[in-house]
C-alpha cells in the first residue's frame, strides 16, 4: 500500500508540474468563473436589442461604441455579453454530457471486461455498430427522433459517446484483470461488485479522467454544431453556435462578429485538450519512462 | 497476396451485413420516435383529411412498425430507397446525384490531409529537439482545438471574403455548365470533356472545403507518425544504417518511415470514418450539393426516407473505408502476409 501511495503521489506531482495540465486547468477555472458570474460580468442583457446600433465594430475600430466592447450583431445585441452567457451553455453541456457518457461507458466497460463471455461479446458488438456511424450523423438522427433542445443534445451525446469510454476503458480493464491482485481478491471471496468497485475501478481511474477531459471538449463542439444547425437551444438564446450561425449571414459587412464565438470555442476546446493531453502524458506509464 | 486480400474483403463484407442490419433497424426505430408528423408538414394548406389519409397510406405510415421496417428493407434490397416526402422525388435519384459530389470531396480532402499529415510528421521528426518541432507541435494543438466546420467558416472568412481568392458556394461557377454530365464526378467529367476552365473552376470550388476536411485529420496523423518514427530510431537496423554511413534523410525515408507508417495507416482508417462525418457540416457551409447537405435538408424537414437512406449510405462508406485500409495494411505489412491470418 505504501508503494502505491508513493506512486500516486509521484503521479500527482507529475500532473501538477506539467505545463499543459496547469495551462488547461487555469483556462477551465477562468471559464467556469465567467460562466458562474455571467450576470455581473456582462455589460448588457444578452437578449437586449438595440436596433439603432446594429453591427457595431469592436473597440479597436474607429466607429466603435465603448458601451459595446466587442460590437453588436444584426439585432444590436451586445456580442461580449452573448459570448459571456454562451459560456454557461457550453460548460453545462460539457460537464453534464461528458459525465453521463463517462458513467454509462465506464459501467459497461468494467462489466464487459470483468465478466467477459456473452456479456462482453454483446457490449463489444454494440460498440462496433455505434462505430459504423459518423458521430455527427448519429447525433442528427437522434435529435430528429428526440426533438431539438439543449437537454436532448446532452442525451444524444451520452447515447453516442459512451462508446469512446467503453472501448478505451475495457481494454485497460482487461490489462488489470491479468494482475495478481484480482485473482487474489477472488480467492478471498470478495463479491463481484466489491472487486469491480474497489479493485478494478481505482486502477482505471486515471484513464477515465483523461478521457473525460477530452470528451468535455468534444461535447462543447457537438453542442456548437447542433446549435449552429438549429437543433439545440432556441434560436434567440446566446449560445456560441447560434452566434456563429447569425454572424455567418453578415460576414461581408461584419467579419469580426464570426471570429469571437469561434475564438471562444477554440479556447474552451483547447483548455480541455491541454488538460487531457497533459494528464495522459503525466499518467501514462510508458510515456513517463520514456521521458525519464 | 491477392487471394488474401480477397479473403479479407469477403470476411469484411460478411461482417458488414449484420452491422448494417442492426444500423438500419436502429435508424428506423429512432426516427419513429419523432414527435412531429412529417405528412402534416408536407400537405398543401388546403388539403382535406382524405388527402392526408391518402398521403399517409401512400408512404406506408398506416402500417405497424415492424411491417414498415420489413417493407422498407425489402425495397432497399431491390435498390429502391422509397420517395422523398419533402423533395417529392425518388430518394435514389437524390442520393445518386449527391454521392459522387461527396466522394469526390472526401477523396480530395483525404489526399490533402494525408499529404499534410505525413509531410508534417516527417518535418516534426526531422526538427526534433529544435524550435521547429515546438512550432509544429503548437500548430497541431491549434488545429485540433478547432473542429472542421469552424475551419470551414474561418477559411471562407479569410480566403473568400477578406482576401477573395477562392469561391465558396457550390461546385461550379454559375456561368459555367458542364456539356454532358457523365459520371457525376465533376473533376472527371471536366477532364473528360477537355475543358480546362471547367476543371479549374471545379478545383477552385473544392479547395476550401477539402482543406477544411484535411485539417480535421492532419494533426493527429502528424503526431502519431512523429511518435512512431521516434520509436524506430532506437532500433538496431537504424543504428546499423548509421554505422554504414547512410545519410540521415535516407535513413528516415528508407528505413524508419516504412516501419513507422503502419500505426499511421491504421489511424487513417479511423480518421476516414470521421471525415465522412465532417462532410455533413462542411458541405452545408459551402452549399456543396453532396450527401451532407442532403442530410441537413432532410433533417430540417423531417424527411424520414431521405434521412434513413443517407444515414445508411454513410455507414456503408465508413465500413468500406475501413475495409480498404485493412487491405492496404495487409499489402504493406509483410508480417501479416507471412502469418496468412489477416487481423
Amino acid at each position: 500500500m505504501i508503494v502505491l501511495s508513493e506512486r500516486s503521489r509521484a503521479a500527482w506531482g507529475r500532473c501538477l508540474s506539467s505545463p499543459r495540465v496547469l495551462a488547461g486547468a487555469c483556462l477551465i477555472v477562468i471559464l467556469l468563473l465567467v460562466a458562474l458570474f455571467a450576470p455581473w460580468l456582462a455589460p448588457h442583457d444578452p437578449q437586449d436589442q438595440d436596433l439603432l446600433s446594429t453591427l457595431l465594430p469592436p473597440f479597436w475600430m474607429a466607429e466603435a461604441d465603448p458601451a459595446y466592447p466587442l460590437g453588436t450583431d444584426t439585432l444590436g445585441r451586445c456580442i461580449l455579453s452573448r459570448l459571456i452567457y454562451g459560456t454557461r451553455i457550453a460548460l453545462y453541456v460539457a460537464i453534464v454530457a461528458a459525465s453521463g457518457a463517462m458513467l454509462v461507458g465506464t459501467v459497461l466497460a468494467v462489466v464487459s471486461g470483468y465478466f467477459g463471455g456473452t456479456i462482453d461479446w454483446l457490449i463489444s458488438r454494440a460498440v462496433d455498430i455505434w462505430m459504423a456511424f459518423p458521430p455527427v450523423v448519429l447525433a442528427l438522427i437522434l435529435l430528429v427522433g428526440l426533438g431539438a433542445g439543449v437537454n436532448k443534445v446532452i442525451l444524444a451525446i451520452v447515447l453516442i459517446d459512451w462508446t469512446r469510454f467503453c472501448r478505451v476503458i475495457r481494454s485497460e480493464v482487461l490489462v488489470t484483470m491479468t494482475l495478481d491482485y484480482i485473482p487474489a481478491a477472488k480467492i478471498l471471496g470478495f463479491s463481484h461488485a466489491r472487486i469491480m468497485l474497489k479493485e478494478i475501478l481505482p486502477a482505471v481511474t486515471p484513464l477515465i479522467i483523461t478521457v473525460l477531459s477530452i470528451e468535455m471538449g468534444i461535447a462543447v463542439i457537438v453542442e456548437a454544431i447542433m446549435s449552429f444547425v438549429g437543433m439545440s437551444v432556441e434560436s434567440n438564446v446566446a449560445a456560441w453556435g447560434v452566434m456563429i450561425a447569425d454572424a455567418r449571414t453578415t460576414m461581408h459587412q461584419a467579419p469580426w462578429s464570426v471570429v469571437f464565438p469561434i475564438g471562444a470555442i477554440f479556447l474552451t476546446v483547447l483548455a480541455f485538450n491541454l488538460l487531457g493531453d497533459g494528464l495522459r502524458r503525466a499518467l501514462d506509464g510508458r510515456l513517463v519512462q520514456r521521458n525519464g | 497476396m491477392a487471394f488474401l486480400a480477397l479473403q479479407l474483403l469477403i470476411r469484411r463484407a460478411l461482417l458488414a451485413v449484420p452491422i448494417l442490419l442492426c444500423v438500419s433497424a436502429l435508424v428506423f426505430l429512432v426516427l419513429r420516435l419523432l414527435p412531429a408528423d412529417p405528412i402534416a408538414m408536407s400537405v398543401p394548406p388546403g388539403a382535406t383529411q382524405a388527402d392526408y389519409d391518402q398521403l399517409r397510406i401512400s408512404f406506408g405510415l398506416d402500417r405497424s412498425l415492424p411491417e414498415q421496417y420489413l417493407i422498407w428493407l425489402g425495397k432497399l434490397l431491390q435498390g429502391d430507397f422509397g420517395g422523398s416526402i419533402f423533395f417529392r422525388r425518388p430518394v435514389m435519384e437524390l442520393v445518386a446525384k449527391a454521392l459522387p459530389a461527396t466522394l469526390e470531396l472526401v477523396g480530395l480532402g483525404f489526399l490533402l490531409g494525408i499529404v499534410i499529415g505525413i509531410s508534417g510528421g516527417l518535418a516534426m521528426f526531422m526538427t526534433r529537439g529544435r524550435w521547429g518541432e515546438q512550432v509544429l507541435d503548437g500548430s497541431t494543438t491549434v488545429m485540433m482545438a478547432i473542429p472542421e466546420f469552424l475551419w470551414a467558416i474561418l477559411l471562407i472568412l479569410f480566403l473568400g471574403v477578406v482576401l477573395p481568392l477562392f469561391p465558396f458556394i457550390g461546385r461550379l461557377a454559375p456561368d459555367l455548365t458542364l456539356p454532358v454530365p457523365l459520371t457525376g464526378f465533376l473533376i472527371l467529367d471536366s477532364a473528360l470533356s477537355l475543358r480546362v476552365d471547367l476543371l479549374a473552376s471545379v478545383l477552385a470550388h473544392m479547395a476550401l472545403p477539402a482543406f477544411a476536411l484535411a485539417i480535421g485529420i492532419a494533426p493527429l496523423l502528424m503526431r502519431v507518425l512523429r511518435s512512431s518514427l521516434l520509436e524506430t530510431i532506437h532500433e538496431d537496423y537504424v543504428t546499423q544504417a548509421r554505422l554504414r554511413g547512410v545519410s540521415e534523410s535516407r535513413i528516415v525515408i528508407r528505413h524508419a518511415f516504412p516501419n513507422a507508417a503502419l500505426p499511421t495507416l491504421s489511424l487513417i482508417g479511423v480518421q476516414g470514418g470521421f471525415m465522412f462525418g465532417g462532410t455533413v457540416l462542411v458541405e452545408m457551409i459551402f452549399a456543396y450539393p453532396g450527401l451532407g447537405n442532403l442530410m441537413i435538408d432532410a433533417v430540417r424537414n423531417h424527411d424520414l426516407p431521405v434521412i434513413q437512406a443517407v444515414a445508411l449510405i454513410y455507414c456503408v462508406l465508413v465500413l468500406g473505408i475501413n475495409a480498404v485500409v485493412d487491405v492496404v495494411y495487409l499489402a504493406v505489412n509483410p508480417r501479416l502476409r507471412l502469418k496468412g491470418r489477416p487481423a
